[in-house]
């Protein structure tokens, strides 16, 4: 009986355990249709309000584009339809029409991309974009200083400056970007405050934007007295590319910086910029050069290298490394005849190494 | 004029199918080189513009196409954000008719598709 009883007992819990699991399935499922019709509601309800908000920006941005083919006076409204005007309270629209606004001024010059500047600011579209220069969040920052660089809002530079020093790397290379690109050459002068390094990406951009423009004489002599070391590798950069000869001691005095990548970039420099005694500085610092800068130092006399060094590349043939040996090999023989004939005589007399090394380099010169 | 376009870029397809219907030209809208190509035979447009980077095939292996097609007419132009020499030499030895560089000037375009209008030619 007890067993019966037992037995009956657990079948009534096994059944209920049962049921309550199908249950749980069901209503999972049922939650799971609910979500997926209210999500595609939503979503087709988003969708709708997208494409509608997708035409009116389209329309916004075409009537500014091809407004009557010519250019717009400042005190010329551009027709807005009163429906956009109320759009324009709507962030997420605002968000889709600046977008696109940015997209088809990137692609288009001219009275076109004038009359998109002049929609920009009849809409007032830029106070939003300084509102978002001040979020506590980088990507909108960064985002905002792109905006207002596109749309060539050159009237907020001063704003942009103090950006140009920010902690955030993207936001500070935006802002730089910006200011070279309103200003050109003097556009440069944040390189006068900054403290946070330029990275070597962003050096290149900066000298890729100053290429499109006429060269300067902008002074620079401050740049090269920066505790910031990447300031002063992009000074060195510029009189290399601009072929400053006027800043040939300042170059000179960065040799004995006491950041290797600065004395790098200053020997790489005097392959552009050098007198009669380059060489000499070289040489006397030679010795207490990194092996890297060391290479690179006799590469640059490969350049400006005369007879009085050949001595001295000489010497170096008796170094351990063998990279000094062949870049001094490499430098003797095109320095001067002298230099070759004095590279030939020494591996006449010199080890099997040598020899191979000026095989070589005569391989080289035969190619 | 019947202009054949293809681009990749929605907006620039926007701005480019209004530009040209707006001078008066009869516009077809492709949004890939291979599309482009496939639309020469139906539609034999008078002129070509063609970006070069886009899917399925180049904007210069479109060049190449029409110039199969049409050894002696149907001029091409070139409208790319790509503007190195190399490139634009290319473009110009497969033989592409004009080139122009991204951003470009609507107005200009309107000007330089003038120039192959025949109907416009003394």
């Amino acid at each position: 009986m007890v067993i019966k009883a037992y037995l009956l007992t657990s079948f009534n819990i096994a059944w209920h355990i049962q049921n309550i699991i199908l249950a749980g399935i069901i209503l999972l499922i049922l939650g799971l249709l609910v979500y997926m019709l209210s999500y595609m509601y939503f979503k087709s309800i988003y969708d709708k309000k997208f494409e509608k908000w997708s035409l009116i920006s389209d329309l916004l941005i075409r009537k500014a584009i091809f407004y009557d083919d010519d250019e717009i006076e400042d005190d010329t409204l551009i027709p807005v339809t009163a429906r956009a005007e109320k759009l324009m309270h709507n962030k997420y629209f605002r968000k889709l029409l600046v977008t696109e606004i940015i997209s088809a001024k990137k692609n288009i010059t001219g009275i076109s991309a004038d009359n998109l500047k002049h929609l920009y600011v009849q809409l007032g579209l830029e106070k939003y974009a300084l509102n978002n220069l001040t979020s506590s969040r980088w990507y909108i920052k960064a985002r905002a200083v792109q905006e207002l660089t596109i749309m060539d809002m050159k009237e907020f530079v001063d704003q942009l400056y103090s950006y140009t020093d920010d902690k955030n790397d993207l936001v500070r290379m935006e802002a730089q970007s910006a200011l070279v690109q309103f200003n050109g050459f003097d556009g440069l002068r944040f390189l006068d405050t900054i403290t946070y390094p330029i990275s070597n990406w962003q050096q290149i951009k900066l000298l890729q934007q100053l290429s499109h423009l006429p060269p300067s004489d902008i002074d620079m002599s401050i740049w090269f007295k920066s505790p910031n070391s990447s300031v002063i590798v992009l000074a060195l950069k510029l009189a290399r590319n601009y072929h400053r000869f006027e800043l040939h001691d300042d170059i000179i005095s960065c040799l004995d910086h006491s950041d290797p990548w600065v004395r790098f970039e200053a020997i790489q420099c005097l392959t552009e910029i050098y007198t009669d005694e380059t060489s000499d500085h070289l040489i006397s610092r030679f010795l207490n050069e990194i092996l890297k800068n060391q290479l690179a130092m006799i590469k640059v006399m490969q350049t400006i290298g005369t007879d009085r060094d050949v001595l001295f590349l000489l010497d170096l043939l008796t170094y351990d490394s063998d990279e000094i040996k062949i870049f001094a090999a490499r430098a003797l023989a095109q320095t001067s005849k002298n230099g070759l004939d004095s590279l030939l005589e020494y591996s006449g007399k010199a080890d099997q190494s040598i020899n191979e090394i000026v095989m070589h380099i005569k391989g080289e010169i035969a190619a | 004029m019947k202009i054949l376009v293809a681009e990749d870029d929605q907006l620039m397809v926007k701005m480019l199918e209004f530009r040209l219907k707006k001078d008066g030209h009869d516009v077809t809208i492709t949004n890939d080189g291979r599309a482009a190509v496939e639309k020469l035979d139906d539609f034999q447009p008078d002129l070509v513009i063609t970006d070069i980077m886009m899917p399925y095939l180049s904007g210069l292996e479109v060049v190449s196409a029409v110039k199969k097609r049409y050894p002696t007419g149907t001029p091409v132009i070139i409208l790319s954000g790509m503007g190195q020499e190399n490139v634009v030499l290319e473009a110009f030895q497969l033989g592409a008719d004009d080139y122009m560089t991204k951003p470009f000037s609507p107005n200009e375009l309107s000007v330089r598709v003038r120039r192959f209008d025949a109907s416009l030619v003394k």
